[in-house]
């Protein structure tokens, strides 16, 4: 009996599998997206060496320059990294650098690494190491080179996913520094840009965007991105935006939460 | 059929999907060539189990848990079926088989996450059409080094 081959057919094993994967799609996504952090906890390091070679192809400069002198820019290269490594080591005071410069009273600013960025026209998103237990909740504004990136969608324990503005399913209220315009709603475009349809006032090229307050999550405006180009709506009168994130978002190696009610 | 390597190839293809394609604007579905691969050489018992996990995987690396291994099972049973009344060896046909798989999968795929509240943009129709034939042409030549890897016999044709 023991040794005996457990036999199943074909439609049986397919039937097996679809309610498998029925319970997988049913089930509350804040129970499901569990195997997705543990894939990005294990498989970290890969994931950061296959983005860091995505990121050193898209960033090596082509020049013409003969091998020796490829050899000294790989040197200097090299002393640079090191140079960076040590800096890491001061990323405290960078945290405290940063709470000076903006206009947060009492908020917690997290720092977190990034693990893997997803940039398409589909989705764009971060995964950062940073959950539940670090005081993170769904909906807090994410900080890189001082701008707002975007905001958390998904948090677990120990890992977050930061839905970038730039992300079709995001929205965010702004308005435009330095005009009289009332909140303005942005829409993620993909492919690295957000619109702003139907706007009545005509917006000058490279603007600043400004992400309007909002209660927990923003107590003061803040840069979102800049204007690059505004076109006429299909409609009279009407102006379309489109707005790009201030900050070279494929570069960045981490980012940094805004906790606007810290616990302790 | 040998499992433990099959295991690691769909984590490779994961983990070279998640990160060294993750930024491109148009890229070739990995996961979906694989699956695609698996359809044609292995017989339907395990071309529907690798179907199911290709998609699983697919998932673990995608925005929202269920739709890949929902379309992804649908795709590979089906592709498998299809495959003991037509022979898909040739490399155009082969193109062919990953070009329909891909239309077909990614339609199944967003409309499945849709329900699920991710959004659905104008772009998809572009979106899915390119990366469909970037997956056609990319594909056959990769069924070489999947092949080897799985220790499959490609040269041998059989219907299973």
């Amino acid at each position: 009996m023991a040794g005996r081959h457990i036999r199943f057919s074909r439609r049986m094993l397919f039937t097996w599998f679809m309610l498998a994967a029925s319970i997988l799609f049913f089930a509350p996504q804040s129970w499901t997206n569990k195997f997705q952090f543990a894939f990005a906890r294990i498989f970290r390091w890969p994931l950061s060496i296959g983005r860091n070679i995505s990121l050193s192809a898209r960033t090596t400069p082509q020049t013409n320059a003969p091998a020796n002198d490829k050899e000294a820019q790989y040197k200097s290269y090299i002393a640079y990294l090191e140079e960076a490594l040590k800096q890491a080591n001061l990323k405290i005071e960078k945290i405290s650098g940063l709470k000076d410069r903006l206009p947060f009273q009492g908020a917690k600013l997290m720092l977190a690494d990034v693990y893997s960025v997803s940039m398409g026209p589909l989705r764009c998103e971060l995964m950062i190491n940073r959950g539940h237990e670090n005081g993170l909740e769904k909906g807090q504004f994410v900080l890189a080179n001082d701008t707002i990136i975007g905001a958390l969608s998904e948090v677990s324990a120990r890992t977050a996913v930061v839905r970038l503005f730039t992300d079709p399913g995001s929205t965010v209220s702004v308005s435009l520094r330095g005009t009289a315009t009332a909140r303005l709603l942005m829409q993620g475009e993909g492919s690295r840009t957000a619109k702003i349809k139907m706007v009545r006032q005509k917006a000058k090229i490279g603007t600043q965007v400004m992400a309007c307050k909002m209660p927990e999550f923003l107590d003061a405006p803040m840069v979102v991105g800049t204007v690059t180009e505004c076109r006429r709506n299909p409609e009279p009168l009407l102006w379309d935006i489109t707005v790009r994130p201030a900050c070279d978002i494929q570069a960045l190696n981490d980012v940094v939460v805004i906790v606007m009610n810290p616990e302790s | 059929m040998r499992w433990f390597r099959f295991a690691v190839l769909i984590i490779l293809v994961a983990v070279v999907q998640a990160s060294l394609l993750a930024d491109l604007n148009i890229r070739p579905e990995l996961p979906l060539i694989l699956l695609v691969f698996f359809a044609i050489y292995c017989n339907p018992t395990h071309a529907i189990v690798t179907s199911f996990a290709i998609g699983f995987t697919a998932d673990l690396i995608g925005p929202v848990m269920g739709p890949h291994t929902i379309s992804f099972g649908v795709c590979g049973t089906a592709l498998a079926y299809l495959h003991r009344v037509i022979a898909v060896r040739k490399m155009p046909y082969q193109a062919l088989a990953i070009f329909v798989a891909s239309l077909v999968c990614g339609a199944l795929t967003h409309l499945l996450s849709f329900f699920q509240g991710e959004p659905l943009t104008a772009q998809i129709r572009y979106v899915l059409l390119a990366t469909s034939i970037y997956s056609a042409v990319v594909g056959p030549f990769l069924f070489l080094p999947a092949a080897w890897w799985m220790r499959i016999r490609i040269d041998r044709f059989s219907r299973h």
